[in-house]
């Protein structure tokens, strides 16, 4: 659905993304994470056209993704970028009315957005006196009215209470059920990861993984800890060959496959030192998450 | 035309009306108080009321009108992820550029409009002209709306590029300082190619000041309505260049 090559922006002199390469797969959820000023935003402005990339090439559907073509592209493609948008002046109905002129969309479109996003009740309200969460309800209808092939959005819930996270959650479920493919954005992996069926990590504008989330548990392997008798010397000893530290009065090794883990269980055996348990860490996606964004110095 | 609709519809309780309602009206009730308090006359009818109120307008208080709508039309599009929006749409940016041209060329019409009733309101009140205006200032009026778009243009484009509301109003006032010595000096060369001076030239079309000989000949009309068109499609087409540049922020 969308695939970029080498795609770059640069600010001054100062990269904000920096050879990406996005592969989006249709009918997919993907979830775009990284931490604040990662380029998130940049990246889905320049996958709108509404930033004109430094370098690279975008290509959405098959054609390629420019200031001269994105006309034809952008009636597929429904958007929420940062905050969310409509006229405060008027009321909810009015900027819908707005969208469906601008887009030449059926009243039953409309209706139909309208009703997926739950806010009938609040129509003739103005948007002025809407809260946030109602505001990011409406974005999201004027995105979903054209019934989009492809739905951008950056973090649509962005200042939601639990209950619109969830309610955003089941939505986005909904719509790529209906066969939309979704690109949604967070700074919290616990927000997308249950909903996004491929993901990716983006730090410094680079992408630091891109597949599905049981790849991203496979790429790192979580922690050894071994419970001895001498945990002091155990530590010392493995410290050797491996990353070991203390952990109370655990030993914990970094970075061991199941190989060197026997290795590490006979060696100590081989020294005298009684073995308690050996264990794996239990780690969270979560967890992944912030190891690979650390690790590259973030 | 999609597009040039929609804007319509964000003319809904704008304070828009407010500018097209309010300042002609205080130009009318200037040039009416300015007159009954020097207790002059109206010498030549109509004709002496036009100056009274149109010739001041058209010096200052109609560019920085004008400016004053661009700012308010481009406002709202300033806000929250509107600009994402407005550009996420499968709109040109010309059309862009075009429909909010369209919206204060309808303003701008409806100013002059509500300048013309308030005129005739005062003629008829105040000062019990007889009959009605000549119809050649309707001809004028449609003069002057047309003089109105290149600064429309202009005042839309430099308020689409800032944020700020005061900013493009700032610069409309010195443009229309620089239009007035432009016309007051007589280059009329140089004013019918300055937005702002082609403007305070159109509004003394036919009352004999500065540069006006004070005939309405089909020379002058045509001569000022080919120089309002031609730099109105100037300018829509410089702005609609720099929007298809521009990284939205
Ligand atoms: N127009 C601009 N000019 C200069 N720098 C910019 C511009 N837009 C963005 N940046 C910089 O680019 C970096 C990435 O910004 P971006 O908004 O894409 O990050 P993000 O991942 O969306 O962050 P957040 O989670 O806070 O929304 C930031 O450091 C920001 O300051
Ligand atoms: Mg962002």
């Amino acid at each position: 659905m969308i695939i970029t090559h080498d795609l770059g922006k640069t600010y001054g002199n100062r990269a904000v993304v920096d050879g990406l390469d996005l592969r989006v797969p249709e009918g997919c959820v993907y979830g775009f994470l990284g931490p604040n000023g990662s380029g998130k935003s940049t990246t889905m402005k320049m996958l709108l056209s509404l930033v004109r990339p430094t370098s690279g090439e975008i290509h959405i559907m098959g054609r390629p993704m420019r200031r001269s073509t994105r006309r034809e592209l952008l009636g597929h493609i429904g958007s929420l970028i940062e905050s969310p948008p409509a006229y405060g002046h008027l009321t909810g109905r009015e900027n819908m009315r707005l969208v469906q002129r601008l887009l030449d969309l059926t009243d039953n479109q409309v209706t139909q957005a309208v009703r997926t996003v739950r806010l009938r009740d609040h129509l003739e309200k103005k948007v002025r006196d809407y809260s946030l969460g109602m505001k990011q309800r409406l974005g999201l209808a004027m995105a979903l009215a054209r019934e989009p092939r492809l739905l951008i959005l950056d973090e649509p819930t962005n200042g939601l209470d639990p209950a619109g996270i969830e309610e955003i959650r089941r939505l986005l479920t909904k719509v790529a059920d209906d066969g939309t493919t979704v690109m949604v954005s967070s700074h919290l992996l616990g927000e997308i990861d249950r909903t996004a069926t491929v993901l990716g990590i983006l730090g410094n504008g680079r992408m630091l993984f891109q597949g599905t989330r049981d790849e991203l548990f496979a790429r790192s392997v979580p922690d050894v800890l071994v419970d001895t008798s001498e945990p002091q010397r155990a530590a010392a000893l493995t410290a050797r060959w491996h990353t070991s530290r203390l952990d109370g009065a655990t030993v914990r090794l970094s970075g061991l496959d199941d190989k060197a883990t026997a290795g590490v269980v006979s060696l100590l055996v081989h020294e005298d030192i009684e073995i308690h348990g050996v264990r794996r860490d239990s780690q969270s996606l979560e967890d992944v998450f912030m190891d690979l964004t650390e690790e590259r110095g973030l | 035309m999609g597009s040039v609709r929609a804007e319509f519809l964000k003319l809904k309780r704008s304070l828009s009306w407010a500018v097209v309602v309010l300042l002609p009206l205080m130009a009318v009730t200037t040039g009416v108080v300015n007159t009954v308090v020097s207790d002059q006359q109206l010498g030549n009818g109509w004709h002496t009321l036009w100056l009274r109120v149109v010739v001041f307008y058209g010096l200052f208080p109609l560019a920085l009108g004008v400016a004053a709508l661009a700012s308010l039309v481009w406002r709202v599009e300033h806000r929250g992820g509107n600009w994402n929006a407005l550009m996420g749409r499968p709109v040109s940016s010309a059309q862009v550029v075009i429909a909010k041209l369209a919206v204060l060329a309808a303003l701008a019409a409806a100013m002059q409009t509500v300048l013309l009733a308030g005129l005739v309101v005062a003629g008829k009140l105040v000062f019990a002209l007889p009959g009605i205006p000549p119809a050649r200032y309707l001809l004028v009026s449609v003069v002057i709306v047309l003089a109105c778009l290149p600064v429309a243009a202009l005042q839309s484009g430099l308020s689409m590029l800032m944020r700020s509301f005061a900013a493009p109003v700032a610069v409309a006032l010195l443009g229309a300082v620089g239009g007035v010595l432009l016309v007051v000096t007589r280059v009329e060369g140089v004013a019918m190619v300055v937005p702002y001076g082609l403007l305070g030239r159109a509004t003394q079309l036919g009352t004999g000041m500065f540069v006006d000989s004070g005939a309405v000949t089909t020379g002058v009309v045509a001569a000022l309505v080919a120089a309002a068109l031609g730099l109105t499609a100037a300018v829509v087409a410089g702005t609609a260049t720099v929007l298809d540049r521009l990284d939205i922020r």
